[in-house]
């Protein structure tokens, strides 16, 4: 049974959102609880499936019991085991949001909630695949759900889903490109198999340009500067209720993907062409988490700040898994679980602005701190967290990718951290001072009325606070996993 | 120069592959028309399909099955079946894309009237 679990947690998502359309045909109303019951189902298979892989190690599950080079194989490592987590229990919490700020019309249609189901089922097997073409596919299941998804509420989102769209699929193209081209050159598609044949081959152009390949093609779904441009106009227009689900997971999950090629096929130090490859990928890195910083202080729309917000993040994440070393690295993994959480929160509290104020840009935000103070709360505790104040994980993410600059000596990246820091301080200071401000109308009534909101508001403030608590634990877990190679 | 030259006319299927690659993206940037968009993005789909086709192709190979479990088994004679598997899936997952995105593209010809990105671009200010 417990060997089961990655299969389970899967299989559990993708056929309860396949059949949603039956077991709801004569109940429409049924569809919002059977989809979070789903997911919570998903919480509990994938806190066992954490304690088992902690418990037993890594494992490698061979589909129908063909072994990893013939057969299909993923990998359950600690991994693969704490983002599953992290994911599920930031979509419990959206989700759970999303009932309340759901744009009309929305709620009622089966479709929706069955996209979501089958975005999360992707999105679970993108983190366990462990073979390259089990990758591409569970890539494409979850982005088209994800583009359809960004499209659901029609009007404007429609066209900004059709360009993510376009430039979604021609990414998976460089992508299925790129794996053709390893495919020619080492004979296999198995990550561990890739990984032993690959080092002695990285002088050959084809192993070059394939890995160019996958690269570019991950970075498009992953929206690291250049490549970002169908993120912001896509978020900005998403129906609010899924735009936490999607700013937190999506964009995450094809960094974990990149990660996982990374570290199994380039060592550190390993130059493909005189280019050492892992520098490159941090410089990158670097030019993202400024570029995407100081594009976040110019905006003036709530949602595109955030968004931009989250693209310079995606930058420091890749700078720390770029520095060849174990406490980078960890500190990476740990910044990517904060990162998926602050988020999901970023997109809820500009949501909830949205549905219940009107408010779209800084200027109409003027007053919401006095009337709404369950808001006011969640958002100064992802503002620290987002600029990296001690309480909570953001500060150790940051704090840890730093250490690992100075260990690799690698002061561009040191100064790009403090630099993306200051410029989030920046923008949350704007927030903050159109948020306070006297407000336009004397109204004093709190407008939150819903008590799902206050849950759902007062558990991502806790989840961030717990990972700053608890951050010392789980990097130590990280550094585990990755110093007896399970990654 | 000279070298490249020889090495690109000894490889036509990779000269035609880079042809249809470039042209889908050529179509896919230059047409304002959003189903001309998807039909760049379809070519650039296949090209990269007719890729994994064509480095699996092996002279005077057949179909891996086989007949008789005494005879020793020459892989030289056999075409690689992976690649093969590989294009099947790509194409399901081409023809999912095709199909959510013409879903897209008719929303937006309702909601808008138009299939011109310009137009749409012009009624979103």
């Amino acid at each position: 049974m417990s060997s089961n679990l990655p299969v389970l947690l899967f299989l559990v998502p993708f056929v309860m959102g396949v059949s949603m359309p039956l077991l709801t045909a004569k109940r429409r109303s049924w569809c919002p609880n059977l989809m979070l019951g789903t997911v919570g189902v998903m919480l509990l298979l994938s806190i066992t499936n954490l304690r088992v892989v902690l418990a037993e190690g890594p494992i490698d599950y061979a589909f129908g019991g063909w072994a990893a080079p013939i057969g299909i194989a993923w990998l359950n490592d600690s991994i693969a085991a704490i983002v599953i987590l992290t994911i599920n229990v930031v979509s419990l919490i959206s989700l759970i949001y999303g009932r309340v700020v759901v744009t009309t019309g929305l709620e009622k249609s089966v479709p929706y909630y069955t996209l979501i189901l089958i975005m999360v089922s992707g999105l679970v097997g993108i983190i366990f695949a462990a073979d390259l073409f089990n990758l591409f596919v569970f890539l494409e299941v979850a982005a088209l759900a994800g583009y359809a998804l960004v499209g659901a509420a029609g009007g404007k989102g429609l066209v900004y889903a059709f360009r993510y769209l376009l430039l979604g699929s021609f990414g998976a193209s460089l992508y299925l490109l790129g794996l053709g081209h390893l495919y020619v050159a080492t004979g296999t598609l198995n990550m561990a198999d890739l990984a032993i044949r690959l080092p002695e081959l990285l002088t050959s152009t084809a192993v070059a340009s394939g890995l160019i390949y996958i690269f570019l093609g991950l970075s498009i779904k992953m929206a690291l500067i250049p490549l970002h441009s169908w993120l912001p106009d896509a978020y900005e227009n998403a129906p609010s209720s899924v735009t936490p689900l999607l700013a937190s997971t999506v964009t995450k999950v094809a960094l974990v993907a990149w990660v996982r090629i990374e570290y199994s096929l380039i060592t550190p130090g390993v130059e493909v062409s005189h280019v050492p490859v892992l520098v490159l990928l941090e410089e990158l890195g670097v030019l993202a988490a400024l570029i995407g910083g100081s594009l976040a202080l110019i905006q003036t729309d709530l949602k595109r700040m955030f968004a931009y917000g989250g693209i310079s993040h995606i930058g420091l994440i890749l700078i720390g898994v770029s520095l060849g070393n174990v406490t980078g690295f960890a500190g990476g993994m740990f910044y990517l679980i904060n990162d998926a959480v602050m988020q999901a929160a970023l997109f809820m509290i500009a949501g909830t602005v949205l549905h219940y104020h009107g408010a779209k840009t800084l200027e109409d935000l003027r007053g919401v701190g006095r009337q709404s103070p369950w808001l006011t709360g969640a958002l100064i505790v992802v503002a620290v967290a987002m600029v990296g104040l001690p309480p909570t994980g953001g500060f150790f993410g940051k704090w840890n990718i730093i250490l690992g600059a100075l260990e690799a000596q690698h002061y561009l990246a040191v100064f790009a951290v403090v630099a993306s820091t200051l410029l989030t301080l920046g923008y949350f200071l704007k927030i903050f001072s159109c948020w306070f401000h006297q407000p336009q109308f004397a109204e004093s009534e709190s407008l939150e009325v819903s008590g799902a909101l206050r849950i759902s508001l007062g558990a991502i403030s806790v989840s961030i606070i717990a990972l700053g608590l608890m951050s010392d634990s789980i990097f130590q877990f990280l550094l585990e996993s990755v110093t007896s190679g399970g990654a | 120069m000279g070298e490249l030259l020889q090495t690109l006319i000894q490889r036509p299927n990779f000269i035609v592959f880079a042809i249809l690659f470039l042209w889908g993206i050529y179509i896919m940037t230059a047409h304002p028309n959003l189903v001309k968009k998807l039909i760049g993005l379809y070519i650039v789909q296949t090209s990269v399909i007719f890729f994994l086709v064509a480095f699996s192709a092996k002279e005077g190979a057949t179909v891996p099955i086989l007949l008789t479990d005494t005879a020793s088994v020459d892989a030289l004679n056999y075409a690689n079946p992976l690649p093969h598997a590989l294009t099947v899936t790509a194409i399901v997952v081409q023809i999912a894309t095709l199909g959510v995105s013409l879903a897209l593209v008719s929303a937006i010809y309702r909601k808008f009237g138009s299939l011109d990105e310009d137009e749409i671009l012009e009624q979103l200010k």
